[in-house]
Order: structure tokens, then C-alpha cells, then sequence
């Protein structure tokens, strides 16, 4: 019967044609203002790399000095260059990565492209397969290119594009600052991982900007490259402390983010307790004057504790719903005229042996099918508001994406917002006293 | 087929009683081709509603081919409603929307049939009322009398044991009315009882019996003369 249902359900489309569209419209511009702020929301909300999210930590210790300067509970939100180098060099954790924004400046071998400054970080090698990047060509530099400082590294393909024009890039080189680094592999473009969650720290938005290139963070080091982005020193140097990057390097300055991703979300606890161990061995040497406050945030947790969603967008996203509310509720009143003005139709079913059930089903199934094409109808304005949203902000761009997900949910709220919508109509025209329409007719 | 004792029906408002039918009594036999005739408000509708399982009674007795339908629900009325029970209406009641194949394939979609079943008695209950040729029509193409007869095929195809009729030609003029009527008649001679609610004393004197309402009582009129003397020359006009 259901066959049934569904063609006069799309029969009945026909029929009375301006509420019928009228019903359409309502639905689809209330499904379309909805959607178009939950897409944006889920974007900003989502998980960035679901494969492994709950195994990705980033740790936070609390290095601030006891002098009651910050009451902020929170500790730090980077490392310092030797907690980075240690926490990398220590043993737990199945793959660590330091993270650092640079800006070298790139000169490339093309005499019709001029030198600038590239956007990218300086990270391990782990970094590639903790974030499964995909890599169009090559692959990621050698542990033993980490350990040297090798001058190597990898561009994202469109930079490749702009360096290299057609040619392949694996294998040559590139001038960086002040040195020429041989390029292994090239990332795609594909890659965007929304929010970027790995420099969520200062720099660029996290929903913006991408990075053209990445090198061994040994190398960035060794190479005495500027971190871009916060620098925060809690204290002045000590007296004796070196001057210039080496001086920066032995201070209690935070300035490098740090990702450890370990075999299983249980092998979180004894992360923790291997931090506490490791700060407590650190007080012993004179730092750490703080009681300990060790944080080891997985990428959802250090997500939620940066407010990567903000207040705003999600009442924005709530008074979308309730449009769309305000929208269901005219679908009602719409559905309710429609079905009264079948009331005789309905006599006449019951009259021929239809239980009431059964007009209960053809009536919701006709709402269902009403919803459909609200949907749809939904669905391109959704894909019109979205493009609208992409034209506003490159933020945008990144966030007002359809992608399937998102509109397989535009289809199902679309449907079950009119089955909502046509129950008390449905229900009303289940009540539908065959006798009297029988005779009124 | 049809037997109902004591049976009444009362509405009732906040202040007002209504009593539709009072202690009716009637015993309609397996095909018998009945009149029901009586004065407006007189109770003939509610009597065939109540025959049809479209409206329950207030007390009394209903048997309808041997089965109680005292207490039945909604699912179990419907069922014996499509599949015992024909209906024939003043103003036809076809669905516009549907062409004249899909109106009479409403009462056997119910019923769960096959596909080819449903196909066969369509086809065949069309081609009974004359129809067959046009059944791609919608119900606006017709003339009312056509109409009619569209809504009989309809009321025959889930080939019911009894029929009811209200003042199936009302609505038409006298030569459609007498074909309409001569339709039942050979309908009534293949065995199925028909119940038929008129004003007309021309066709209450065609029927087998006659049954006459007044204030909700029936009174027997199978042997009245003056209807059957009415009805003579009426008849004898081609």
C-alpha cells in the first residue's frame, strides 16, 4: 500500500497547486535558514580527524612562576623549547610531533615568480602520519632527516604548482632563507583539516589559511627560524643566560605547540602520570615552582577548551530552528486546509472498506511526500545561502560547505518536519465522519 | 442478510435528544431488491448509514449476513464494510482527481488484492455498466448519469453480497434514472439484495418490496396497491 500511498500522494501535489506550493515554500526557506546555520556550526563543531581524535593529545604544564602574577587556573597553552624537546625525546607516546609556524622567505628557481614569504610549520616527521596527511607525490622526510637537520621539505601541492610550475617537484630544490632544501613530497590540497586544530594557538584564525610548506622542526631550529605567532616569557632571562635564539631556547618562554598521539585513549592516564613524573623531576631542578597542573587535552577536549565555537553562532543556530519552528507551525494551518478541503474524499475511502489507519497512512505519507519536495526545494536555497556565505569571508569559504552528510540531514529534517507538521492534520482527517460528508456532498 | 430488532439511534446535543430511529425492526432476505421510502427527517438516511457500518446505533440488534456487528471496531466494520457492502450515493461521490480505472480500483486496494485481480474486476464491472471503453476518463468528462454508473461499477467490483443505495437517481433526469435503474434491477437478478432509499414512488413500486419510515419506525409496504397501481403505466413508458 505504501506504492499506493506515494502515488497519490504525488497526485495530490497537483491538486490545489498554490497551497501546495505555498506548503513548499514554507517548509524549504524554514529548512534552508536551518540548515545553512548547522552547516556552519557542524564545520566549526566537527571533528577534524575523527579516525583518531580521542588519541591525539596535546599536553599543557604549568611553568609560570610562583610570584602570583596569573590566577588564570589554566596552565599555559604551549611548551617551552626544552619540555618540547624532552617530552619528544622521552619515551611514552607512539608518535610525537613539535609544532611551530614559520615564515620563511621562499626564493623560488623561476625567474617569473619573485621571492616571498611563505606561510608553513616546522614539525617531526611523526607529524605526517599523527595527522594522516595525504601526500600526492614523495612522502615525509626520514626520522634520521629530523635528526641531522637535513634541509628537506614538503610543499603543499599548489605551492608546488606555483614553484614548479608542470615539472616534478620531488627531488628538487627550493631556497629557503638561507639555504636550499631538497623538496620529498608533496601534500594535497585536499588536506584542510577544519578547524586546524594542531596551531590552534595564535597565528591565523582556525578556520583560515593554510600551510604552504612544512620542514623538520630540527632543522627551522637549527636554522634559527623565528616561531610565528605568541611568544609568552613569564620571567626576565637569568643573568647569565645566552643571548638571541639560544637564550630563547633555555628560557621558561612558551612558544611551541606540542601533539603526542598514543596507541589507545586509555593510555591517557598513564600519559598524564608520566607529565607529572616528568615536571616533578623538573622541580627538583628549580622549575616548575607552581604546585603541579599538568592538562593533557585530547583534540575535542582542546577544542571545547579554546571556544572554538563561539556563543554567537550557536544562537544564531538556535534561532534558525526556531524559524524553522515558527515555519512548521504555518505548515499545519497550510496542511489543515488542504486536508479539509479533501474531507469528502476521505467519506468516500471510508465508506469503501478504508479503516482508519489507513487514512492515517495516505495522509502522512502525503506530508511526507510534501516534505520531499520542500526539501529539495530546501535544498537549493541552502546550496544559494552557503554560496552567498562563501562569498563574505574566507572563514566562510571554509566553513559553508555542503558536503553529503549534511545534505542527507537536509532531506531527513525536511521529511520529518513535515510528518510533524501533518500529524494533527492527518489525525483530523482521520476523524472525518464518513456519513456526514457522504450526505453533504 | 439484514436483520435489525429494537434497534434505535438517538443524538444528542447538550439540551436536545434526537431519536433517529426508535425500536426499528426490519428482516431484509438474501436477494430481495427493497424500497425505503418515507418523508424528509423521516430516519430513511440514518437507517441505510447504520446498515452501511458508517454510523453505530444506540441499542438494539444488527446482524449483518449472520455476523453481530455490535461492538465491532473501526478495522473489523471496514473490512465487512468493503467486503460485504456496496454503495451507491445521490451525488455519486467519485474522486475528481482519479480517473474512472483508479475510482473503481479504490474498495479492492483496500480489500489487498493483486494487481491482476484488481485489473480483471475493474475491467469487467466497467464493462458491466458500459463503460469499459472510456476508463482513462476522468469523472468531469461524464454526464451524471454516467457518473452513476461509474460509481455502480465501483460499489459491484468488490462484488458485495448487499447494496445500498441512496437516492441513486436523484440527481438525473428520468430517461438516465430509468437506465439507472433498470441496471439494479438486473444487478438484483444475479442474486445481490439491494437496498434503496427513494422518493420516488415510480421506482419504490420497481423494487420487490417496499418499506415505508415514519418518526423512526418502519411499516411494511410489500402488499400496498396504490404504489403498485402508480407504478404500472410508469413502467409500460419506454
Amino acid at each position: 500500500m505504501l506504492a499506493y500511498y506515494l502515488a497519490l500522494g504525488l497526485r495530490h501535489l497537483r491538486q490545489s497547486p498554490i497551497l501546495t506550493g505555498l506548503i513548499v515554500v514554507t517548509l524549504a526557506v524554514g529548512v534552508a535558514a536551518s540548515m545553512s546555520t548547522l552547516t556552519v556550526l557542524r564545520a566549526m563543531s566537527g571533528d577534524p580527524i575523527p579516525e583518531k581524535s580521542d588519541r591525539l593529545f596535546t599536553p599543557n604544564l604549568d611553568n609560570r612562576p610562583d610570584d602570583g602574577s596569573s590566577r588564570d587556573p589554566r596552565p599555559p597553552e604551549m611548551l617551552t623549547y626544552r619540555d618540547a624537546v624532552a617530552l619528544k625525546n622521552a619515551k611514552p607516546g607512539l608518535r610525537k610531533s613539535s609544532v611551530m609556524r614559520i615564515s620563511p622567505v621562499i626564493a623560488p628557481s623561476r625567474t617569473d615568480v619573485k621571492p616571498f614569504f611563505g606561510d608553513g610549520i616546522s614539525v617531526h616527521a611523526d607529524f605526517f602520519k599523527m595527522m594522516d596527511v595525504p601526500f600526492v607525490q614523495g612522502g615525509p622526510w626520514s626520522e634520521a632527516d629530523d635528526a641531522r637537520g637535513n634541509h628537506v621539505v614538503v610543499l603543499r601541492e599548489s605551492m608546488a604548482e606555483k614553484l614548479f610550475g608542470d615539472a616534478e617537484p620531488v627531488g628538487k630544490t627550493l631556497h629557503l632563507d638561507t639555504y636550499d632544501a631538497t623538496v620529498t613530497g608533496v601534500v594535497s590540497d585536499a588536506w584542510e583539516p577544519v578547524p586546524r586544530f594542531y596551531r590552534l594557538v595564535s597565528g591565523p584564525p582556525p578556520f583560515r589559511g593554510v600551510e604552504d610548506l612544512f620542514i623538520p622542526w630540527s632543522t627551522a631550529i637549527a636554522n634559527e627560524m623565528q616561531p610565528q605567532g605568541n611568544v609568552n616569557c613569564f620571567t626576565d632571562p637569568a643573568p647569565d643566560a645566552p643571548p638571541g635564539y639560544e637564550g630563547l631556547k633555555q628560557s621558561e618562554c612558551i612558544w611551541v605547540q606540542f601533539w603526542v598521539e598514543l596507541a589507545s585513549a586509555s593510555d591517557a592516564p598513564a600519559y598524564r602520570d608520566f607529565l607529572d613524573g616528568y615536571v616533578a623531576e623538573q622541580r627538583k631542578l628549580g622549575r616548575f615552582p607552581l604546585p603541579t597542573n599538568n592538562k593533557l587535552f585530547d583534540v575535542q577536549g582542546w577544542l571545547d577548551v579554546n571556544k572554538i565555537v563561539s556563543k554567537d553562532t550557536r544562537l544564531q543556530t538556535y534561532l534558525a530552528f526556531g524559524f524553522l519552528l515558527v515555519c512548521l507551525v504555518n505548515c499545519i494551518g497550510l496542511l489543515l486546509a488542504k486536508f479539509t478541503a479533501r474531507s469528502g474524499e476521505i467519506g468516500v475511502r471510508r465508506a469503501l472498506g478504508a479503516p482508519r489507519r489507513a487514512i492515517f497512512k495516505q495522509y502522512l505519507v502525503e506530508s511526507g511526500v510534501v516534505g520531499l519536495v520542500g526539501g529539495a526545494a530546501g535544498l537549493g536555497l541552502t546550496f544559494a545561502s552557503l554560496w552567498f556565505l562563501r562569498k563574505q569571508s574566507d572563514e566562510f569559504a571554509v566553513l559553508a560547505k555542503m558536503d553529503w552528510m549534511m545534505l542527507a540531514i537536509t532531506l531527513v529534517v525536511a521529511v520529518v518536519a513535515s510528518l510533524l507538521a501533518g500529524i494533527l492534520p492527518t489525525w483530523r482527517a482521520c476523524q472525518v465522519q464518513p456519513a456526514l460528508q457522504l450526505k453533504s456532498q | 442478510m439484514l436483520v435489525m430488532k429494537k434497534l434505535s439511534k438517538v443524538y444528542r446535543t447538550e439540551n436536545i435528544e434526537t431519536h433517529a430511529l426508535r425500536g426499528f425492526d426490519i428482516h431484509v432476505r438474501e436477494g430481495e431488491f427493497v424500497a425505503v421510502t418515507g418523508p424528509s427527517g423521516s430516519g430513511k438516511t440514518t437507517f441505510l448509514n447504520i446498515a452501511g457500518l458508517l454510523e453505530d446505533f444506540t441499542s438494539g440488534e444488527y446482524h449483518l449476513d449472520g455476523q453481530d456487528v455490535r461492538g465491532l471496531g473501526d478495522v473489523a466494520r471496514s473490512r465487512l464494510r468493503n467486503e460485504k457492502i456496496g454503495f451507491i450515493f445521490q451525488s455519486f461521490n467519485l474522486i475528481p482527481d482519479l480517473n474512472l480505472f483508479h475510482n473503481v480500483d479504490v474498495p479492492l486496494r483496500y480489500r489487498g488484492m493483486s494487481r491482476g485481480e484488481r485489473r480483471e474486476r475493474i475491467e469487467a464491472s466497467l464493462a458491466q455498466v458500459g463503460l469499459a471503453s472510456r476508463m482513462k476518463h476522468y469523472p468531469a468528462e461524464l454526464s451524471g448519469g454516467q457518473q452513476q454508473r461509474v460509481a455502480i461499477a465501483r460499489a459491484l467490483a468488490g462484488g458485495p453480497r448487499l447494496l445500498l443505495a441512496d437516492e441513486p437517481t436523484g440527481n438525473l433526469d428520468s430517461q438516465m434514472a430509468r437506465s439507472v435503474l433498470e441496471l439494479l434491477e438486473e444487478i438484483n437478478s444475479r442474486g445481490t439484495t439491494i437496498l434503496m432509499v427513494t422518493h420516488d414512488p415510480e421506482l419504490a413500486a420497481r423494487a420487490n418490496r417496499n418499506v415505508h419510515i415514519i418518526d423512526g419506525q418502519v411499516s411494511d409496504l410489500v402488499h400496498e396497491p396504490v404504489l403498485r397501481a402508480a407504478a404500472a403505466p410508469a413502467t409500460a413508458t419506454p
